[in-house]
């Protein structure tokens, strides 16, 4: 590309940890001024390599080079003064401290070198903010009171606030909205015109096809391809790369028998409302059905399940189990009466990271496993066991650490835990998030499996192809209410967008 | 968890002795006194006869245990005897700032004379200075303020003389036996009061080369801490002739130790002169032959050197015209002998 | 059933290397776990040692061993309801204050009239009572356990002061005095220690065994994720914080019969010496893992220390300094455990 050295040259980076080698000769070269996209699944390398990069972990073996010269990058500082900035997944930000405070965080401006002089880095961050096109954001505010979505933009000015040259960015457009990606990829264009590099991770494959200059896809701990064209090469074969076989989004077949409308709905939802959240909505879910929720953040679709699961306690409206309505806000009686939930955030919301596998997927039916409270240890292993491999959970031993499975094989421990129960009514919130593409299609295929058994799933997700793929009926959602009920099959991911986007002050 | 300071906690639960006033004043005249004979039961106060009007001021700490309950009634008791005293008592407070608004409210209110057991001596000096600056003699009790100028009259307690005297005592017991060994009890080990209850222990053993004190362990003058204490010295020392415990309170725990493990190879001397202290003394079926006073009644001697110094008098029994600027009573040792006289003023 | 493109699996490598990343497999999880266990004993061997070198013929007698158990038992049972409490998330900084309030309301003239029985159920009753105040202010008042029992710190000694009028309660009850006597020991072993015996294996039953103690530590693992999954956090709250009372309680009762008398002073600094206990022990302090076995052994290092300084005759000051550095030595090996690296 140019006649001088790349930017970043790493050769042959190998990185054990006790037990498990997470990288095995991982070559990378990022040249100033690309976007370098980096793929590969859950488990495939990824998290170490940027840590080692942003040198919070020092590789075993490997060689590291930084504009020609080798370095080493022996901790976070060292990593920063060369112009390295990393913005991680679980944004790294402190919530009690305004924009400003967290963006100049270990770096203050300073009088006489100690006295922080609180304008003058209000004075930069706003500067900072306004370069990411995000003047709004106050920088005396609270880091806690913003947003996801600002949090994000608040994480990449601390970046920029440092003489910075590469940028890594790790999964940046999760919680995003497309329109808020839009500003992403703005920004990101406009970084590297000024001639800084980015190391773009992320799992969404048209993200990469639309900023990514080259490609460097990452399997098992090594690099097995590096350089691609991010815009030529097809998607098929990047699929094959990172998990040696040819999948993409693939769902299951929907049963050919409709037999579900005959059926009589065993959840009702009627006029259920939050002030502020969403306007009442009503809808009927039969046994064998799987209804998707399509909407974008903030469009109620996470608040209506929480609130159905009686985690939020409605203004007004009811729900029907059976016929029988549950007691609005009480998650205990959703639970007796048959509801599961897989939450958004699983880490948070759904598992004991402490725990094994079978503790997290017994943890709602101990006492089933309890006589006079003594829990039967090994009809709960054979249980959790049989749950387990019933959704080819893997490793399907149910002593496993929940911590050390991958999302995916996380999220089926969630799945197990109410199959286990034997609930009726399955809410799925983006049951899918951060889980590879390898991972997803069997997920599909379970939930898919779990319906067609009898179970009722309502679904949300934020990735339309998702929903419409999977779900029979979809409602479409905008700012709280309902704007469309459809047959999936009738719905094409075009008119979902403009249903979804339809009068929002989009461009 | 407020908890009172210094001074109280140590003092706390030390019985009473019915040293009469007048033989206390006789008897310790300064605070260097260390081994007076115990004054002649005589004479008690300066003059019995109603003379000039006198209302006292009495502001003491918050009566969270026994020692300081039987301050407040010798002071009330005491007072009501005389028919030309009036006593203003206040509210007992631990809290610092609470105090000296209540010392400040007697000021205000002329009082003629001040007794101050104040809750942190050092604390409430100003206030001792600011009642002495308008013309109100100060008596202070027990916890001495910091200034000399902050009081007319310091009357209080001997912790030095309480050890020296427990220590003779046991030098006497013990003499003439051959290597004897003695065990100390100590109180709460990070307060002054401690140290000097010891030094003065180890100042009288000196007098007798026979005797070594082979251990010591501080307890926090609680029961608890007695018994666990006492129960791991038991263990450490399998004989000893002696053991010297600083405080009767504590004592209850230590006996109870020494009781599960079924000693009673030795003879044991408390501190204070707690009534059930006192009992056991009198029953003499158990280790504990005597106790030394740390006693309450100087609330009593306070009460009339404030009337004394109110009707511009002095005490009886001394030739100066006026009292003496600084009391130290005297650590009786009770006994089989004398608890009879004793125990009427023990208390629980 | 399934259809087509599901696809083989392929997952296992994925989740091999994951673990890489974030480190650890549940078979190291138990072997650290045993190591923590095994390093405490190996502590306590080493006190040991040292005892029985210092002090040779004290040290290592029957009586002395009986002596480091029975001082144990007090402040060990107190220890095994703060490991539960801990376990959960919470704390619970009022037990020294219900050990005071329930030893002296067991010991007034009034319920020293009912004899044995009624000494030992009003202890219990007024533990359980101050538990329950505890439980209800947090787990339905929406208190910090902190707040809360800070509160009930306070205003127990209060009560304590106010019922005792600061003088001690002598215990008149020969049969809870004999209980404390050496004619009472069970085949060599004092019946405090045999109560303690019987905490613990009915707490480590608890914990390890049954629905509560799973509930226990999947509240104090992850509250949100425990609601979420149907299980009613507040009243395990509530029973956590009324069980740390029942042990109160218990040890009230325990140490009337080893003091022979009730104090308001009773229980000093007991809240400290506890969490000290279960920290080294390994139980977590932000919850979400507990284990009675190290707690107890934390409790069996603390005393252990206290007896051999004793023995030796050393002073409080030195005896002070050497469990701070205990709990800190103990914290920094905590460290090399499962998590806190990222």
């Amino acid at each position: 590309m140019a006649p001088q050295p790349p930017l970043l040259t790493m050769s042959g980076i190998t990185k054990s940890f006790p037990g498990v080698r997470a990288l095995d000769g991982v070559d990378l070269e990022v040249e100033a001024g690309e976007v370098h996209c980096l793929l590969g699944q859950n488990g495939a390398g990824k998290s170490t390599l940027i840590k080692v990069l942003a040198g919070a972990h020092q590789p075993d073996d490997g060689e590291i080079t930084w504009r020609g010269e080798p370095v080493t990058l022996g901790s976070p500082i060292a990593a920063m003064r060369l112009g390295i900035a990393t913005i991680y997944q679980e944004l790294d930000l402190i919530e009690g401290l305004s924009v400003a405070e967290n963006v100049f965080l270990g770096h203050e401006p300073t009088s006489a070198g100690f006295v922080v002089r609180g304008a003058a880095a209000r004075t930069a961050t706003a500067q900072l903010l306004e370069r990411l096109g995000h003047s709004e954001i106050e920088p005396a505010r609270l880091v806690g009171e913003l947003s996801a979505a600002q949090q994000q933009i608040v994480s990449m000015a601390r970046a920029l606030s440092h003489e910075v040259r590469l940028i890594v960015m790790d999964e940046p457009s999760a919680a995003l909205d497309p329109e808020e990606v839009d500003n992403l990829f703005r920004i990101v264009a406009d970084l590297t015109a000024e001639g800084v590099a980015v190391i773009y991770i992320s799992h969404r494959l048209e993200e990469i096809r639309r900023i990514g200059d080259r490609v460097t896809v990452l399997k098992e701990g090594r690099s097995v391809a590096g350089g691609l064209p991010a815009e030529s090469t097809p998607t098929r074969e990047v699929v094959a790369l990172m998990t040696g076989r040819n999948v993409e989004y693939v769902f299951p077949e929907r049963p050919t028998a409709r037999f579900a409308a005959e059926r009589e709905p065993v959840l009702k939802v009627e006029g259920l409302t939050r002030r502020g959240e969403f306007a009442p909505v009503d809808l009927e879910l039969r046994p064998g059905e799987i209804v998707g929720l399509a909407g974008l953040v903030g469009s109620g679709r996470s608040e209506i399940l929480e609130t159905v699961y009686g985690a939020r306690k409605p203004d007004a409206g009811r729900v029907l189990v059976d016929g029988s309505p549950l007691r609005p806000g009480s998650v205990r009686a959703a639970v007796r009466a048959g509801i599961g939930l897989a939450p958004e955030e699983r880490k948070a919301q759904a598992l004991l990271m402490l725990e094994s596998v079978s503790s997290n997927v017994s943890v709602s039916t101990l006492s089933r496993f309890a006589r006079a409270g003594w829990i039967d240890r090994r009809g709960e292993r054979a249980a959790t066991h049989q749950a387990v491999r019933e959704l080819s959970l893997r490793p399907d031993n149910p002593d496993t650490a929940i911590r050390t499975l991958s999302g995916g094989n996380q999220q089926k421990a969630v799945l197990a835990r109410w199959l286990l129960r034997g609930c009726k009514v399955l809410l799925l919130d983006e049951p899918t998030r951060g889980v590879d593409i390898g991972a997803r299609a069997e997920l599909y295929a379970v939930i898919r499996r779990l319906a067609d058994e009898g179970l009722a799933v309502l679904l949300v997700s934020s990735e339309v192809p998702e929903v419409l793929g999977l779900a029979d009926r979809v409602l479409v959602l905008r700012e709280g209410s309902v704007v469309r009920t459809a047959d999936a099959r009738e719905l094409d991911e075009h008119r979902v967008l403009d249903l979804v986007m339809e009068g929002s002050p989009t461009s | 968890m407020a908890r009172t300071p210094a001074t109280s906690r140590r003092a706390l639960l030390f019985g009473t002795a019915a040293v009469s006033a007048g033989a206390l004043l006789t008897a310790c005249t300064s605070n260097e006194t260390k081994d007076q004979e115990p004054a002649a039961d005589n004479a008690p106060v300066a003059d019995d006869k109603p003379g000039k009007q006198v209302t006292i001021g009495f502001a003491g700490p918050q009566a969270d245990h026994g020692w300081l309950n039987a301050i407040n009634d010798n002071a009330k008791s005491r007072a009501k005897k005389y028919s030309d005293v009036t006593l203003e008592i206040t509210e007992g407070s631990n809290d610092t700032a609470q105090q000296i608004g209540q010392i400040e409210t007697l000021i205000n209110k002329k009082v003629d004379v001040l007794v101050i057991l104040p809750a942190d001596g050092k604390a409430l000096t100003q206030v001792g200075l600011k009642a002495m600056r308008a013309g109100i003699p100060v008596i202070n009790l027990d916890r001495i303020f910091n200034s000399p100028q902050a009081y007319r009259c310091w009357i209080g307690g001997d912790n030095y003389g309480m050890g020296l005297n427990a220590g003779h005592y046991i030098g006497e017991q013990l003499k003439g036996k051959k290597n004897a060994k003695v065990v100390e009890l100590a109180g709460l080990d990070n307060l002054e009061l401690t140290q000097q209850r010891t030094k003065g222990f180890d100042d009288a053993l000196k007098n007798y080369p026979n005797i070594k004190k082979v251990a010591r362990q501080a307890a926090d003058f609680t029961v608890e801490s007695g018994q666990a204490k006492m129960a791991q010295l038991l263990q450490a020392q399998s004989n000893f002739d002696a053991l010297w415990n600083h405080d009767d309170d504590q004592g209850v725990g230590a006996l109870r130790a020494i009781d599960q493990a079924g000693r009673d190879d030795f003879l044991m001397v408390g501190g204070a002169g707690a009534k059930s202290a006192m009992d056991a003394i009198k029953a003499g079926n158990s280790v504990l032959k005597a106790t030394v006073l740390y006693p309450p009644t100087m609330a009593a001697s306070a009460i009339d050197l404030a009337r004394a110094l109110g009707q511009s008098k002095g005490v009886s029994g001394l030739a100066e015209f006026e009292i003496p600027s600084s009391l130290t009573l005297y650590s009786a040792v009770v006994t089989k002998d004398n608890v009879d006289q004793y125990l009427p003023t023990g208390f629980i | 059933m399934t259809q087509p493109a599901t696809a083989a699996p392929k997952d296992a490598p994925t989740s091999a290397a994951e673990s890489a990343e974030e480190k650890g497999s549940s078979r190291l999880t138990a072997l650290r776990w045993d190591v923590r266990t095994l390093s405490l004993l190996g502590v306590l061997a080493v006190l040991v040692a040292v005892g029985g070198i210092t002090a040779p013929d004290e040290f290592l007698a029957t009586s002395n061993l009986q002596l480091v158990l029975t001082q144990a038992s007090v402040i060990g049972v107190v220890t095994v309801g703060m490991t539960f409490v801990i376990t959960s998330g919470g704390i619970d900084l009022s037990v020294g204050a219900m050990v005071a309030l329930a030893s002296v309301w067991a010991t007034t003239v009034a319920t020293q009239d009912f004899g044995f029985a009624g000494i030992l159920f009003t202890a219990v009753i007024v533990g359980v009572g101050c538990g329950l105040v505890n439980g209800l202010l947090i787990a339905y008042g929406r208190m910090v356990p902190f707040i809360a029992t800070l509160a009930m710190l306070a205003s127990a000694r209060g009560l304590a002061l106010q019922i005792t009028d600061g003088s001690t309660q002598v215990v008149t009850v020969q049969s809870v005095l004999d209980l404390g006597g050496r004619d009472s020991y069970v085949l060599g072993i004092p019946p405090l220690v045999l109560i303690f015996a019987a905490v613990t294996v009915i707490g480590w039953l608890l914990l390890n065994r049954t629905t509560f103690g799973r509930r226990t530590v999947a509240v104090g693992g992850n509250a949100e994720a425990a609601r979420l999954a149907g299980i009613d956090v507040r009243r395990q709250r509530l029973y956590l914080y009324l069980l740390s009372g029942l042990c109160c309680g218990i040890a009230a009762f325990m140490l009337i019969v080893l003091a022979g008398s009730g104090q308001n002073t009773n229980g000093n600094l007991y809240e400290l010496d506890a969490i000290a206990a279960a920290i080294i022990g390994g139980t977590l302090l932000s919850g979400g893992r507990g284990t009675i076995v190290g707690s107890v052994l934390g409790v069996l290092i603390f005393t252990t220390i206290t007896n051999i300084f004793a023995l030796n005759n050393l002073e409080t000051a030195v005896q002070q300094i050497a469990k701070g550095a205990i709990i800190v030595a103990a914290v920094l090996v905590q460290r090399r455990s499962p998590h806190g690296d990222a």
